[in-house]
């Protein structure tokens, strides 16, 4: 008897219908086989499947078992096919019908049970997007919340095969999970640290603020000790929700990458990534046989922390370039070409010199000029081009500050911060209505000049800076720019003189004058 | 093209004040440049810590270009912090420099300096070595070489020294050959002015300004002292504030804003604007007077 359950494969963000048809034939030896480009675990899921059936007290057919995977030449991977198998050997064998409109995904436990699986908000989507021609969803409970925001598709959330097979056969019926409205989800950060826990660093913070509200990237240079990666973990409490679709392109990563949790739902708060320096290429960018999402496409709409960025390998640094400018990645095989978003607020840290103290207060540095070159070479120009603000952040005697008055006066919770940042990118999203874009460090050179006309006083001191600084013509634009934030953060709508200046002190600085 | 030789100790253009140093005297030099007596008429040697901080590096800025620009020739080791700075700034300030080497004539050490070593030719100074050939530097030709140093100049000046550095060999040397020696005082706490404090205690002259210098020198000195005054002239209250916290000490802008009471945005502004203006500049997240 032939069976047909839909299902679907993922290949990199699309997904499309696949059939899992099952022949559970009287005649022949008794065999088990999966066909259909199946990968090794689609191919042991025979066994899960099989023990799966009998641990569930259900006879498994001791015939000749076919399945096949259509359509046949696109590759299955992964163990989500286990349930659309299982139901529909289980269906052969008590002859019950299974609705065309119903779609079927989830890992099988052998006990019977199933298991939290990636990719179920990208089933929902597709579900949903194919309008009428799917109703319900069969997916694990743990996974099931990931699709509860879906409208006009039912989720079903499936603890066990037995409890599926009384559901088919209309003998105890599972209601589906009650529609979540995507505003309902939306939920307050509780990031690692809160800007008011810490003492000093007023500038740095400063440009921090200025970063979330630009999505200017950053790099921060500072001895070891003095507070940089804290500033950086600190960010995502000042950065701005994620607005309904950005929180749907951050989730379809997250749920292909299988990163969110068992019993999590949409992804609300911006992502922060910070991947260690040992990082493979592959690791950072994405890629693989099967082109899986990197660090630069999680950290989509959010912000990539690079620490200690100077320790990272030079060929990888580079390879951010073009995500960089592009605000996505497309990984080409020679089966397959995907296309994954990475539009990421670069915020890295660097320590001056290999040893990390030139110029410390208390601390000697060891290290030689040239190293100290080589050193600070490591990153490459079109990479610092690409970053806006600079920042150096000093060392601070904590006992110093938590006795300073002022310092404790200069505090401000992240919340107010969040605050001065939303009112800047509602500016900006007013501002770019018409454009592609969607915040001001995206501006391209004819945006610039259509949105920051510098009055003459400010041109003027932009040109002053521009030679006594030395600043080149690319750094001239990155001014320009983040007087722009500057000005939005003050709700004024010309880039003052003020706004210029300030914007100034975040310039790229000569390290060693010598 | 380029003008080289060696000069042996018989020799009459051999300088006089090297050979005072007797038996120390190198057997001979060996140069690249014009050789001309006149460079070594009047020699300052300046020498210091290789791990420069902000502060040597303004020293030097201040001092060498004024002793520089004054004709006094500046002699150093060409190594790289104070020593390539002291050569910088008396090419910067049109002033003439010999660079003594600690390897053999031919080579430059360090390599990446190739532009200063260039810079220092073409400026009519002076290579040095009392090596031969590519005879490569090895620990000991490091204080073999400070002795030329030391022997060439009427007076050293150590900018920056730790406990136990090279230049305080210099300076021992400068002793012993009966020389004056000069040293800028530093912080008690500071690593790099540990050196340079000690030598103080022990007889060695404070150096406040380029004038302490020019008078041993017997150099009338002009145009000096004058920057104070900018303070008082023109800007508003808050630049004054900012020039007299600034005045005391180089601060950062963080600690700046909170001597002041104001946030570190406005601050930035008012800090960019006057460092365009030239009232004050910025080293390594410092803010300094002019």
């Amino acid at each position: 008897m032939l069976v047909k359950v839909k299902s679907v494969a993922h290949i990199g963000l699309e997904t499309i219908p696949v059939d899992v048809e099952v022949n559970v034939a009287n005649k022949g030896l008794p065999a088990f086989d999966i066909v259909g480009l199946p990968d090794k675990a689609v191919a042991e899921s025979k066994e899960r499947v099989k023990t799966a059936i009998l641990s569930s007290g259900m006879e498994f057919p001791n015939k000749k078992i076919t399945v096949n995977l259509a359509p046949a030449d696109v590759q299955k991977e992964g163990a989500s096919y286990d349930l659309p198998i299982a139901i529909a050997i289980i269906a052969a064998e008590s002859d019950f019908k299974i609705s065309e409109k119903s779609l079927f995904f989830g890992e099988l436990s052998l006990d019977g049970s199933l298991r939290h699986t990636k990719g179920v908000f990208l089933l929902g989507l597709f579900a949903q997007q194919s309008g009428t021609r799917f109703e319900k969803i069969f997916v694990p409970k743990d996974s099931a919340n990931e699709a509860t925001i879906f409208q006009g598709i039912k989720v079903l959330a499936i603890e066990n095969l037995s409890q599926l097979f009384l559901h088919l056969t209309s003998q105890k019926i599972i209601k589906p999970i009650p529609y979540q409205e995507l505003t309902e989800t939306r939920s307050l950060l509780t990031p690692e640290f809160d800007m008011s826990e810490i003492l000093g660093q007023e500038q740095t913070k400063r440009a921090m603020e200025i970063t979330a509200a630009g999505s200017h990237n950053l790099l921060m240079t500072g001895s070891p000790g003095a507070g940089k990666t804290m500033l950086a973990r600190a960010l995502p409490g000042i950065l701005p929700f994620l607005s309904d679709e950005e929180s749907l392109e951050v989730t379809k990563i997250y749920s292909l990458s299988g990163q969110i949790p068992a019993g999590g739902s949409l992804i609300r708060t911006p992502p922060f990534r910070s991947p260690h320096h040992s990082t493979s290429q592959v690791g950072l960018i994405g890629g693989g046989q099967r082109p899986l999402p990197g660090e630069i496409s999680l950290a989509h709409r959010g912000v990539l922390f690079l620490d200690e960025f100077n320790e990272f390998p030079r060929h990888i640094l580079e390879s951010l370039r073009q995500p960089l400018e592009d605000g996505y990645l497309t990984i080409s095989r020679s089966k397959e070409r995907v296309k994954y978003p990475a539009r990421f607020t670069l915020v890295a840290s660097s320590n001056p010199c290999p040893c990390g103290y030139l110029n410390h207060p208390k601390k000697r540095c060891i290290c030689s000029s040239q190293q100290i070159k080589k050193y600070q070479k490591k990153v490459s120009g079109p990479i610092l081009d690409r970053i806006d603000l600079h920042v150096e952040v000093p060392s601070v005697e904590i006992k110093e500050l938590s006795d300073n008055q002022k310092a404790a006066e200069f505090l401000e919770p992240s919340s107010a911060i969040r605050e001065r940042v939303l009112k800047a990118r509602k500016i900006q999203n007013q501002r770019f209505l018409n454009e592609i874009i969607f915040t001001n460090a995206e501006m391209k050179n004819e945006q610039i000049k259509k949105y920051c006309k510098l009055a003459k006083e400010v041109e003027q001191v932009l040109q002053q800076a521009g030679s006594k600084f030395q600043l080149s013509a690319r750094s001239y634009l990155k001014m320009i720019k983040i007087a722009r934030t500057i000005a939005d953060l003050e709700n004024s709508q010309d880039i003052q003189l003020n706004h210029m200046a300030e914007a100034l002190q975040y310039r790229p600085k000569n390290y060693e004058g010598i | 093209m380029e003008m080289q030789g060696v000069i042996l100790k018989e020799d009459a253009r051999y300088p006089s004040l090297l050979k005072k140093i007797s038996k120390d005297a190198p057997l001979q030099l060996y140069y690249k440049g014009e050789w001309d007596e006149q460079i070594f008429e009047n020699c300052l040697a300046v020498v210091g810590s290789r791990q420069m901080t902000s502060y040597g590096k303004r020293v030097v800025e201040r001092v060498v270009t004024g002793v520089a620009s004054a004709g006094i020739t500046i002699v150093s080791g060409f190594m790289y912090g104070v020593d390539a700075t002291a050569h910088k700034m008396a090419l910067l300030a049109g002033g003439r420099t010999i660079a003594v080497m600690p390897c053999g004539i031919d080579l430059i050490h360090p390599e990446y300096q190739l532009d200063l070593y260039t810079e220092i030719l073409k400026n009519k100074g002076l290579i040095i070595s009392e090596y031969e050939g590519k005879t490569q530097p090895v620990t000991w030709t490091y204080p073999r070489r400070n002795r030329i140093v030391a022997g060439l100049s009427q007076a050293t000046l150590v900018v920056e020294a730790g406990e136990k550095s090279g230049s305080l060999i210099t300076a021992n040397l400068a002793r012993k050959f009966k020389r004056k020696i000069f040293s800028v005082p530093g912080p008690i706490f500071s690593e790099t002015a540990k050196g340079t404090n000690q030598l103080i205690k022990t007889g060695a002259e404070m150096v406040f300004s380029e004038k302490d210098i020019l008078n041993f020198y017997k150099i009338p000195c002009f145009n000096f002292e004058e920057k104070k005054t900018i303070i008082n002239n023109s800007g508003s209250i808050l630049e004054k504030q900012i020039m007299e916290y600034l005045q005391r000490e180089p601060l950062e802008i963080d600690i700046l804003s909170r001597f002041l009471g104001i946030p570190s945005s406005k601050l930035g502004a008012n800090l960019s604007l006057m460092e365009m203006k030239g009232l004050i500049e910025q080293d390594n997240g410092k803010y300094y007077l002019c």
